[in-house]
């Protein structure tokens, strides 16, 4: 077996409880039938096998996932870790949610299934997460609610950001807090946003000005090296930035991969394949087959005409873009695909955040190369 | 190390390679089916595959990303310039087996060094007898290894050369680049041993084991820049080979570059140890 661990984006239903504005996401009442699932296990366990990788990870996510129930998941859990097991292999589970379903009743699966931990997205000011009856005002005050909760249950649970224009009018010192002390997180990310799928009408309402984002992001950067890092607040992907800079094995978010058609793929509640969440829910030109029609998954995978242009896509940036002359091509390999396809039409393109992540990967240099010199002054 | 502690190590064709003995060796693979062959069932005294001419060849990077072996890949890129968006193909197999990226000093070397150090794979520049094109790129490349933060692996013959400097026991320049037939016996297919610096292969009359020596003797015989050289020690007459009349200028400027950065280091170093010392 080899050490690469396989990852998969797993969309057991398209539905979801709430309404927010920039959701990318082709929404229908379809859900993953319980009967179904042997198969899908099936196909990602002969995948593994012939891709000699001992273990899969399973991102759950929607829709939302939670739409399931506690009672499918936990069977789910099973059917899939047995028939893992006999064959030597193992799934690693890991749950995405909006929260606002959370009941004690998911306690046990979550502290079985999910080790304990969870993730889920909030944004701040929170202006685009709406449930369907109440808007904004009254999914925060739900989600805080259910959070709480959560928390109280001895859940852990890292949330994501998007980032959006009231964030940047708000400014990184009322978001940091508001996260931190607000929320009392330790745990945290910041996502730029797409306009994929059906949000693209909404597309000039969450273009952001690069250099006002660059900006923030900087900023943000600046506030979390001073009152977070050393504190132990994880801030993605400023964390995972700093220990590249630092000399340390670093997890850098997976649109910065040398290329993410190695690493993972998603699969939706119909077993439609593509490369992630994004595509599968809103780019069907880009569907690479389905996994219950065609029963090799590894095949299917080689064959795909969509996704040779993923295993094309970084060879075509470094030979035809500038990405070969950017210090930071190590740790970012021309960004997005979906980013860049959202935006431009085409993938075949550097991200169009690419001066956004130049600031931040300076930022972040100058900060790694700030705590570097502290380790060194403090040895000596 | 010491030349007499290195172990000789055969680099044979595939097709010689049948029936290779416990002496370590290391195969040059041509096409997909010898690469997959060697993977499938390497002999215990097989030290690496040195791989060329199919880094385009998606399936056969596939299959070995699959093979159940770890054995060590060499990948030659002869041609830098056209090759090198193609090392993307071995981000996969580099989980499972240790990839190093040998590139012919040619047009192009740059964009090869650049990506395959974002890729973080260890280099070897093998770089002949480069004209002026080659050895500006071969400075750009220097300057990349020495000051970019991105390099992360070994740049060699860069990166030897300066532990040498600073007492490291790496050998000659022949030996880092593993091109002394002493440590490093290349076969043809006829199954003839030849001198292989950087691709050039020359024959030679001299026994594999005494080349480098005799080569130097030779050149300082007739006179050569060698004499004078202060890198004589380190260089044993490498550029000098095939073509004894080719001029080291360039050469030398390049050694000249490095061994200011060495020196640079080395005064880091001891400032640093100072500071240790004597921490008010």
């Amino acid at each position: 077996m080899s050490g690469r661990v396989f990852s998969v984006i797993l969309l057991p239903t398209s539905e979801c409880n709430v309404a927010c504005d920039y959701c990318f996401e082709h929404k229908e009442p379809h859900r993953l039938s319980s009967a179904l699932l042997p198969l899908l296990t099936k196909r990602l366990l002969d995948h593994l096998e012939n891709e000699r990788i001992e273990e899969c990870e399973i991102y759950w996510q929607g829709g939302e996932a939670m739409i399931m129930g506690p009672d499918w998941f936990r069977q789910a859990g099973e059917l899939m870790d047995s028939a893992a097991e006999k064959r030597g292999l193992r799934f690693a589970h890991f749950l995405q949610t909006n929260l606002i379903s959370y009941t004690p009743a998911w306690n046990d699966v979550i502290h079985g299934m999910f080790g304990g931990s969870i993730g889920t997205s909030m944004d701040y000011p929170n202006v685009h997460r709406k449930l369907f009856r109440g808007g904004a005002e009254a999914y925060t005050k739900l989600w805080t609610q259910r959070l709480g909760e959560a928390k109280s249950a001895g859940i852990e649970i890292g949330v994501i950001a998007v980032l959006h224009k009231a964030s940047l009018e708000a400014g990184p010192e009322d978001f940091y807090r508001y996260f931190t002390e607000e929320l009392g997180l330790g745990d945290f990310q910041v996502n730029t946003p797409f306009p994929g799928g059906p949000a693209k009408q909404h597309e000039t309402d969450f273009s952001l000005d690069l250099g006002e984002l660059a900006e923030f992001l900087v900023g943000l950067f600046d506030i979390w090296i001073e009152r977070g890092y050393k504190a132990g607040v994880s801030l993605g992907p400023f964390d995972g930035l700093i220990d590249h800079f630092t000399g340390k094995q670093a997890r850098l978010p997976c649109i910065w991969k040398e290329n993410c058609s190695n690493q993972f793929i998603s699969v939706d509640s119909k077993g439609t394949v593509a490369q992630c969440d994004c595509w599968v829910t809103s780019y069907p030109e880009y569907f690479f087959g389905n996994v219950f029609q065609e029963p090799d998954l590894t095949r299917m995978l080689k064959t795909s005409r969509a996704r040779r242009d993923f295993v094309e896509r970084p060879k075509r940036l470094v030979r035809d873009e500038d990405c070969l002359s950017c210090r930071y091509l190590s740790i970012c390999h021309g960004g997005c695909p979906v980013r860049t396809y959202s935006a431009l039409g085409t993938m075949m393109k550097k991200d169009p955040y690419c001066e956004v992540y130049k600031a931040v990967f300076a930022c972040a240099e100058a900060h790694g190369r700030e705590i570097l010199r502290g380790r060194i002054a403090t040895a000596v | 190390m010491s030349q007499e502690n290195y172990p000789v190590i055969r680099i044979l064709p595939s097709a010689l390679a049948e029936t290779p003995g416990d002496e370590p060796f290391a195969v040059v693979v041509r096409s997909r089916d010898e690469l997959c062959r060697w993977l499938r069932e390497p002999p215990s005294s097989l030290s690496w595959l040195q791989v060329e001419g199919i880094l385009g060849d998606s399936d056969a990077w596939m299959e070995a990303a699959h093979s159940g072996s770890d054995v060590s890949l060499d990948l030659i890129l002869a041609d830098p310039s056209s090759e090198f968006p193609e090392l993307y193909k071995l981000v996969d197999v580099s989980a499972v087996h240790d990839v190093r990226v040998t590139i012919q000093a040619r047009p192009g070397l740059l964009k090869a060094v650049k990506l395959a150090a974002a890729l973080r794979f260890p280099i070897r520049l093998l770089p002949g007898q480069p004209k002026a094109d080659v050895l500006a790129e071969l400075k750009q490349a220097l300057d990349f290894y020495l000051h970019d933060p991105a390099v992360e692996a070994p740049v060699e013959f860069f990166h030897s050369w300066i532990a040498r400097t600073q007492g490291a026991d790496v050998g000659s320049l022949w030996m880092i680049l593993e091109e002394d037939p002493a440590a490093y016996v290349h076969y043809d297919i006829d199954g003839q041993t030849k001198i292989s610096p950087s691709g050039a292969v020359g024959s030679t009359e001299h026994l594999p084991a005494e080349f480098v020596e005799d080569h130097l003797k030779s050149l300082l015989e007739q006179g050569a820049e060698c004499a004078t050289c202060p890198w004589q020690q380190s260089c044993r007459g490498y550029f000098k080979w095939p073509d004894r009349a080719y001029s080291c200028q360039g050469i030398k400027d390049l050694f000249s570059v490095i061994q200011g950065a060495a020196d640079e280091m080395a005064r880091d170093l001891a400032s640093c140890v100072l500071q240790s010392a004597n921490p008010t």
